[in-house]
């Protein structure tokens, strides 16, 4: 072998290589920088500083591994060094790591439970599920949102945000739990009933 | 292996696992899953569970799809080829090159050659901080 076989890239190329397979994801970042951030300027902000720590590094990335998912990784922890610092979030308790299996009792869910939770997801509008989304804690949001809207599984959202597996799933249980919880919720004041006993001493009606 | 006894409400704290078709992970694996094969409340219970989530990634899917504004696509582009203007200019590039030689003549006179090449390229970039 020559030194003319090590591909010596330059940084054109490697600034059109980038733009070609990377910027495709841009309004995929975009969507969940919004739900990261939860307003458009620090959205946009936090995809243009993400994209620019990517192309930095891009000389790292191992071609033929997931780039959408190392996106996703600088996304995620930009957000958290840069736009989480200074601001107060109301961390998740210390007993997260209890044996949360063992800590739940459940029961099973009535027939009538099941359908009127199925009638509320199907129901209820785009902005009450986003709000519903943003309402969750920080840590749970980020996770649900890795899960079940990009899809990825809960081994690579514990690379993409830095924390062992089981945590991954603990959160990623509990956070579709409150996340249920409160459509459930929002279901209920828009009239649709759930079995839940009614939070709220004022009864609203089907219409208004 | 079944001398563990599984009750509901071990399958239902498993629900995450089942859905996201993991429950391997769990070490009672096989015992919840012949007890959902049984019991007719978890396995109207699972069907439920899958469902819902089934239901609740087509609703996220759904209300999560904005658009990037135009502009950020812009800045993005504009940011980039600034960047690489930078780089370029502070991209040091070692190129390291050896070839050895040796030559052999055994008893009978023959000679045997060999050569050797040795190349190794190092990049070096060093990207402004601007902040």
């Amino acid at each position: 072998m020559t030194s003319k076989d090590l591909v010596l890239e330059s940084a054109a190329d490697r600034t059109t290589r980038f733009e070609r397979d990377a910027l495709v994801f841009t309004n995929q970042l975009y969507a969940a920088a919004l739900r990261y951030t939860k307003n458009p300027e620090d959205a946009r902000d936090l995809v243009q500083d993400t994209y620019l720590k990517a192309f930095s590094s891009f000389h790292q990335f191992e071609e033929g591994t997931n780039l959408r998912a190392w996106l996703y990784r600088v996304l995620t922890t930009t957000f958290i060094n840069t736009y989480r610092k200074g601001q107060r979030q109301p961390q998740i308790a210390n007993n997260e790591l209890e044996d949360w299996q063992v800590a739940q009792a459940q029961s099973h869910t009535s027939d009538q439970g099941k359908s009127a939770e199925q009638e509320a997801l199907e129901n209820l509008p785009d902005s009450d599920i986003k709000r519903a989304l943003q309402e969750i804690p920080e840590d749970f949001r980020i996770i649900v949102y890795l899960a079940d809207v990009e899809g990825f599984s809960y081994k690579e959202i514990a690379e993409i945000v830095g924390a062992p597996a089981g945590t991954v799933m603990s959160r990623l249980h509990r956070g579709r739990k409150q996340l249920r919880e409160k459509l459930s919720d929002y279901a209920r004041e828009l009239g649709y009933s759930t079995d839940a006993p009614a939070p709220k001493s004022k009864k609203k009606g089907g219409t208004e | 292996m079944s001398f563990i006894e599984i009750q509901c409400g071990d399958v239902l704290a498993s629900v995450v696992f089942i859905v996201e078709g993991e429950l391997q992970e769990i070490p009672q694996a096989d015992a919840i899953q012949s007890h959902i094969v049984t019991c007719s409340a978890c396995s109207a219970e699972i069907a439920h569970e899958r469902l819902m989530h089934q239901m609740l990634q087509d609703v996220l899917k759904r209300s999560c799809d904005e658009q990037a504004p135009e502009e950020l696509h812009q800045s993005i582009h504009s940011q980039l080829r600034a960047q690489m203007a930078g780089a370029g200019a502070t991209e040091v590039v070692t190129q390291f090159s050896m070839t050895e030689i040796s030559i052999e003549i055994d008893e009978f006179g023959n000679v045997e050659h060999r050569e050797i090449q040795i190349e190794q390229t190092h990049i070096q970039h060093f990207i402004d901080d601007e902040d």
